[in-house]
């Protein structure tokens, strides 16, 4: 879709409309049904009807599934359905269509902006991501890998429940403006195989085999693996380097993209085991690091891979059990070409980082209470940096070590409030240790209606590449005694159910982050090191009315505000835009077969750093979804014929970014047998 | 700003009865009463054809009203339905469906022996209660309310469940050594 300048009035306008249904839409639970009405329409449905009505519950805000509703925080549940009908490709896609979240591609990677807060070039280390409860940012550089480097293919996941706000207290480093669980399909939701195959714009193929199972009632197996090949755009141009020498500003066939993912699960009774383990390798087209424009040989391998043991286990009707342990791994390597008068030589760095770790979970409910509390050990045994342009400048090895101890307790105070209570101390074997509690009040004043009055505190350690990486004293240099970043939070939530299908959440919230690591250039060498610089501060509000229908008509409309500026000077934030506004909506085309979605984002304007600004724009995804016969049998006795569901799902994207247009044409078969 | 209206708004209006979890509870309700269908009592069990149908819940009921607005508007199978609630044990009369709360399920022992093979459909939504001896057990999966069913456990009781239901539930077996 091309730009339109009209940006702001529209957004403005989706925001009135936004804002005008709230009153409307709030004065109708007075006269429109209790829950005991919902029972009586509910209890029309037929069974497989009911199989299909969803109640809202979230693992990650509390670390046992609740209801969204007493979750101690904002929580988007995004779910597989959502990836299907709206086409999504990777997990900055999905993050993209939350409130408040914006992504930005330079690519090479993704990043994730939340609430106003995303400078460029950070690795967005202040997200947690979480695989099934498994932590995937990385111990060098604190990133979460939400692009195509992303450790799960998208289509294999079930759902990804995103908690807003700050998580530490329960997590530790790095939930500062938020946590994200990406939950796997399991061998349950597969029965059978899968194969995927995929075509699309700007030579992209792309193929996956999933296989899962039930064996008994007590094994279960999952796996999946995806190849993925993208030339990228033949010829990007760069108005930056529109110069003779440089190719008149155009990179031609720099921007490739090729990976493969490799995810398996396996359990047994009490026992979970998995693997994950991605491998990817991207062109660098953009000239970045001050490397040579227009070639080819710039470009990065990101590998990650971990190995996770989960056991659970009820030891009563009051206390159960959680022990994990995991080994992980996260590789990169950069080859850099650069100028060195004739063809151009080319720079290698690599950095190597292996950690194992294990935790421990015990939730206790008593009467009023439910205090879930544990510990965890992890030790980053190899972080390993080298770097050569020929002559090695950089080979350096460090270990460091972790441990942390955490508890919460939910305490009913009365039937309708709640106080949920939790602190987490963790002590890092290079700077020592931090501290961060959580509050959260919770108040259901009358039916469907939930107030949250929040307040966190949450860290962010500093990461392996800001303490120890230098260039061997040309442009960086080290800096072993930087201190943690900490963040406070204040959040206000209104979640209020309008009818039996509309839900609204409002979030009003206010932060400040102190003693943020920043790059900057030391007057007294003229290098650049990473410091514990100044604060930030924000304001913003976030309201989002989502629905579903019996006929399968489903939506989400949202806008958010945000002000975040620079705690010294007062400015704004660069990368920070002010107004978001999205709108999903999916509408079925031939009923429980063919849906159409469409996805609409605006993001308002934003500073960039070199003093200038980005306009606004708007996003535009359409994708068309259908799938073939639906499962006819599933259950019990002998084995029943099962016909092929296949899964067509042509998808047509569209979007900003000087004329760019993609499409994807994904045929999914699928055969499973009923058993 | 909107919230600020609406919280103001919130603050004002009158308090309602009941709480958030009603979506959870009313689905589990429609449950209840439609599951009825797929059940088959043997003669034995209590009050004829022209009886009304009874529904108990045992434990501190988190239905509210769901369950009586159900019974107010709808029959099962031309029949009248009763809602019956019981504090304690010792309270329980017969009834077709009994909805243990998480209290008593968690006890299971003394609820099997005062039930023992009558034919009545056990219902809870507590962990395990079904290798324990609960006919049917709720469960959340995927953001949906499912079920788990103990079909040893009901051919016990005397009880047909019909394979429509079979085939929407998740069978398990009961816990070894236990009956």
């Amino acid at each position: 879709m091309r730009s339109h300048r009209r940006g702001p009035a529209a957004a403005l306008c989706l925001a009135a409309c936004c804002a005008l249904a709230l009153p409307i839409a709030a004065a109708e639970p007075k006269k429109g049904q209790t829950a005991a009405e919902l029972a009586t329409k509910l209890a029309d449905m037929s069974l497989d009807q009911l199989m299909n009505v969803e109640v809202n519950t979230v693992y990650a805000a509390a670390r046992h599934t609740q209801r969204v509703s007493e979750a101690p925080a904002a929580v988007t549940v995004l779910t597989a359905e959502d990836i299907r009908r709206y086409g999504y490709r990777t997990l900055a896609d999905v993050l993209r269509s939350v409130p408040g979240f914006y992504t930005t591609y330079d690519r090479n990677y993704h990043h994730v902006g939340i609430r106003g807060f995303n400078r460029p070039g950070d690795y967005d280390s202040r997200v947690l991501v979480l695989v099934d409860g498994h932590r995937v940012n990385d111990n060098i550089y604190d990133t979460p890998a939400i692009g195509t480097q992303g450790i799960v293919d998208v289509d294999i996941i079930e759902r990804v429940e995103v908690i807003r706000g700050p998580g530490s207290a329960l997590y530790g480093s790095n939930a500062l403006l938020g946590v994200v669980n990406v939950i796997t399909k399991r061998g349950r939701d597969i029965k059978g195989a899968e194969l995927a195959t995929e075509g699309a714009s700007f030579g992209t193929a792309k193929g996956r085999l999933t296989f899962g199972d039930t064996y008994g009632d007590d094994c279960e197996v999952f796996f999946s693996a995806t190849t993925y090949d993208s030339a990228g755009r033949r010829r990007l141009y760069y108005r930056e380097y529109d110069h003779p020498t440089t190719n008149h500003g155009i990179a031609a066939g720099c921007d490739d993209d090729q990976f493969g993912n490799l995810f398996a699960k396996l359990s047994f009774g009490e026992f979970t085991l998995q693997a994950a383990y991605v491998s990817r390798e991207k062109g660098i087209p953009t000239g970045a690091y001050e490397t040579r424009f227009n070639d080819d040989r710039t470009r990065t391998t990101d590998q990650r891979g971990y190995l996770d043991l989960k056991w659970q286990r009820d030891l009563s009707d009051r206390l159960s059990i959680m022990a994990r342990a995991y080994y992980d791994y996260s590789g990169y390597k950069g080859a850099y070409a650069y100028d060195d008068g004739g063809d151009g030589a080319v720079a290698r760095e690599h950095t190597r980082d292996q950690w194992w770790g294990a935790e421990l979970v015990f939730t206790h409910t008593l009467d009023r209470h439910r205090i879930t509390w544990g510990m965890e050990y992890r030790d980053n045994f190899e972080q390993a940096f080298y770097g050569r342009d020929p002559a090695v400048y950089l080979d350096e090895r460090y270990r460091s070590r972790i441990w942390a101890a955490f508890i919460q307790d939910e305490v009913r105070i009365l039937r309708n409030l709640t106080l949920v209570a939790g602190v987490r101390h963790d002590h890092y074997s290079t700077f020592g240790g931090s501290t961060n509690p959580r509050l959260s009040l919770i108040y259901q004043p009358f039916e469907g209606a939930t107030l949250k009055a929040i307040y966190g505190r949450a860290f962010r350690a500093p990461n392996g590449y800001e303490t120890y990486y230098h260039d061997g004293g040309s442009t960086q240099k080290a800096n072993p005694s930087l201190q943690p970043e900490v963040m406070d939070t204040y959040e206000l939530v209104l979640e209020q159910r309008l009818t039996e299908r509309l839900r609204l959440t409002a979030s009003a919230f206010t932060y400040k982050m102190d003693d943020i690591i920043t790059q900057v250039v030391d007057p007294a060498d003229g290098l650049m090191v990473f410091q514990n610089g100044c604060c930030a501060k924000a304001k913003g509000l976030e309201v989002e009315l989502a629905g579903h229908w019996p006929s399968g008509l489903r939506g989400r409309a949202s806008y958010s505000f945000v002000r975040a500026e620079d705690g010294g000077t007062g400015e704004r934030l660069v990368n920070s835009p002010a107004h978001l506004a999205k709108l999903n909506l999916s509408v079925p085309v031939v009923r429980d077969k063919v849906f159409a979605g469409l996805e609409l984002q605006y993001t308002s304007r934003r500073d960039t750093l070199a003093g200038r600004h980005a306009d606004a724009f708007w996003l535009a995804n359409f994708t068309l979804y259908g799938r073939g016969a639906r499962r006819l049998a599933r259950g019990l006795g002998a084995p029943l014929a099962q016909a092929p569901a296949g899964h067509i799902r042509p998808h047509l994207a569209a979007r900003r970014g000087g004329p760019h247009r993609d499409r994807r044409l994904q045929l999914r078969h699928t055969r499973a047998e009923a058993g | 700003m909107a919230t600020v209206a609406l919280l103001v708004g919130f603050a004002a209006s009158p308090l309602l009865a009941g709480e958030a979890a009603g979506r959870e509870y009313a689905i589990k309700a429609a449950f209840l009463y439609n599951m009825a269908s797929y059940v088959t009592w043997p003669a034995a069990a209590p009050g004829g054809a022209d009886e009304p149908f009874v529904i108990g819940v045992l434990g501190t009921d988190p239905f509210g009203a769901m369950l009586d607005e159900i019974a107010a508007t709808k029959t099962v199978e031309g029949r009248k339905i009763v809602v019956r609630r019981f504090r304690g044990l010792a309270d329980l009369a017969p009834c077709h469906v009994l909805f243990l709360t998480a209290t008593e399920a968690k006890h299971l022992e003394p609820v099997l022996q005062k039930v023992g093979a009558s034919p009545v459909l056990l219902a809870a939504d507590t962990q395990g209660a079904a290798t324990r001896g609960v006919h049917v057990n709720f469960f959340i999966e995927s953001n949906k309310v499912r079920f788990e069913v103990n079909a040893e456990a009901a051919q016990r009781a005397g009880l047909r469940l019909s394979s429509r239901l079979l085939r929407l539930a998740r069978i398990v077996e009961p816990a070894k050594g236990g009956s």
